[in-house]
């Protein structure tokens, strides 16, 4: 935006607040409740077999409902694509530069987004083998934050053929 | 133009409630079209063309739409539009697309919770923010100096603003899918405190949480997707300028000639020669103004049969309330309307609105025979 009106007639000040509050439905919240207990959990369609993480109650591909019990997926996983982020983020205190990745947990077989941290931007790549690092105990609130970042876990590096299929 | 024959072919609704704190607008749509194809007794994939009417200040974040998509379908990449309108714009929009021969089948859907943003606030910025937004109009104050209008121009009392929201009321109690489905009387109406006068709290229509799903197939499909499909035979829709002051508002000439325009389209005289009509009516002097503008007594008249599913003042999902109608209106002629149903009903009309004070109205004429 640019600067503030310096001259008020030649300029009317509009500030927009409209407050939302979503539900998080009934679905979600079993999701959202079992980060609180360190859990990751997904949803299985009934045709494919596929598993969604965060779950969807619906397969977006085949429009069959997913099975109405969630599968409990590893909160372990592998780098697919990365950015090493050099630009500052809206409403985040990161040190820069960082890295967001899309990381495909062992279980799941689409992927989600979190940072990469405890090694150097320079040292991730895609097949690196990493694991959720969560918030203490008794800070967990059942929400995205609960995790706070990947860090890789030393074992040996899945192949990019195993990678490529789940970008 | 030789028209195509193109019909509805299903319609489904979830009921409608103030508040649903137990599934997303997502969830809620997911399930709406599951019913709407089951009605068809097609999948998905039977459809060439996916449209949606939504806005996203309801959904509060830019391109919400694409929400939908994991419902409508997005793999493999399919056509597919949004409409920043409400619903039943993006029927009308689909409705065109099968006349130009670009397609057979066409799925609408709507949907965006009422209750998780502040439709107030929305309302207000949809108003120019030099003039009118800054000082603080919201829908119900431009519904009032609308409705403050017509009853100088008209002589229309309180009373009969309450006999016309008692009506509907009274109908309501007919339709599973209505937000208020009690009676209630006019005396009652008219004790109900102003919310901005001349509008009283219990003449306001009560937004919620639905979604909705409409189903357009032309002929040759439609036939095998439902045995009563209701026929589109005419429609036309026209718009007014935004600002208030620029405007009649005791009168809606853009409903007047999209009704006529629609009429003639589909060789009907007049609106008195059709069964059933649906408004887009959220306040009782809507349903007076646009009852006039098609040509019908505004207070009174039994025939045609006006929101016999009760209407906005049941129950007014915004960005959804227009496709509703659309909806109701093949329901009366399919034989699905259950106990709202109008005996033998053959013809109806269904409208739909956009803007503040009926700045944009489209209608629908349908029939239960091909044009």
């Amino acid at each position: 935006m640019s600067e503030p009106p310096k001259d008020p007639v030649k300029y009317v000040d509009t500030s927009l607040h409209l407050p939302y509050r979503y539900a998080a439905g009934d679905f979600r919240a079993r999701y959202l409740r079992a980060l609180k207990d360190k859990r990751i959990l997904g949803s299985r369609c009934t045709t494919t077999g596929r598993v969604f993480v965060p779950p969807v109650i619906n397969s977006p591909e085949s429009f069959a409902p997913v099975e109405p019990e969630l599968v409990e997926v590893s909160d372990k996983g592998v780098v697919t694509t990365f950015c090493i982020v050099n630009i500052p983020v809206i409403g985040r205190e990161l040190e820069l530069p960082y890295v967001a990745a899309s990381v495909a947990l062992d279980g799941a077989d689409i992927s989600i987004f979190s940072l990469i941290q405890e090694c150097k931007p320079e040292a991730v790549r895609m097949g690196l083998r990493v694991q959720a690092v969560w918030k203490p105990d008794g800070e967990r609130r059942g929400d995205h934050e609960d995790i706070l970042y990947f860090r890789p876990t030393g074992e040996p590096d899945a192949s990019l053929e195993s990678v490529m299929h789940r970008l | 133009m030789k028209l195509r024959d193109v019909a509805v072919v299903a319609f489904a609704q979830e009921p409608l409630v103030a508040h649903d704190e137990h599934r997303t607008a997502q969830e809620l749509l997911y399930l709406t079209a599951r019913r709407a194809l089951a009605e068809a007794g097609v999948e998905r994939d039977a459809f060439d063309l996916q449209l949606a009417g939504s806005a996203d200040y309801v959904d509060g974040k830019p391109f919400g739409f694409v929400q939908s998509l994991d419902v409508t379908g997005s793999w493999p990449p399919r056509q597919d539009s949004h409409l920043e309108m409400d619903a039943a714009f993006a029927a009308y929009y689909g409705w065109l697309r099968v006349q130009a021969e670009e397609c057979d089948t066409v799925m609408v859907v709507g949907y965006g919770k009422n209750s998780e943003g502040d439709l107030d606030r929305v309302s207000n910025i949809r108003l120019d923010p030099y003039y009118q937004a800054a000082i603080g109009l919201e829908v119900t104050s431009t519904s009032a100096l609308q409705a403050s209008a017509y009853m100088a121009r008209s002589g229309a009392a309180d009373r009969d603003l309450a006999e016309t929201v008692a009506r509907c009321r009274a109908a309501g109690v007919g339709n599973p899918e209505a937000l208020l489905q009690e009676i209630a009387s006019a005396d009652d109406l008219q004790k109900t405190p102003w919310a901005v006068e001349p509008l009283r709290r219990g003449y306001l229509a009560p937004t919620g949480d639905t979604a909705v799903c409409l189903l357009l197939a032309a002929e040759g499909k439609a036939e095998a997707m439902c045995a009563r499909p209701a026929w589109i035979h005419g429609a036309d829709q026209r718009t007014e300028m935004q600002s208030l002051g620029a405007r009649e508002l005791a009168a809606s000439e853009s409903a007047k000639l999209a009704a006529e325009h629609a009429l003639a389209m589909a060789g009907v005289k007049s609106a008195r020669a059709v069964d059933v009509v649906e408004l887009s009516a959220t306040t009782p002097v809507e349903e007076m103004i646009l009852r006039e503008a098609i040509g019908l007594d505004p207070r009174g008249g039994t025939s045609p049969a006006i929101n016999p599913s009760g209407g906005p003042l049941c129950g007014n999902p915004f960005m959804m309330t227009g496709l509703v109608r659309l909806g109701e209106a093949f329901r009366q002629l399919a034989g699905k309307a259950g106990e709202h149903a109008v005996p033998g009903a053959r013809r109806a009309i269904a409208h739909a609105a956009q803007g503040h004070c009926l700045q944009q109205n489209l209608f629908f004429v349908l029939g239960s025979e091909k044009r």
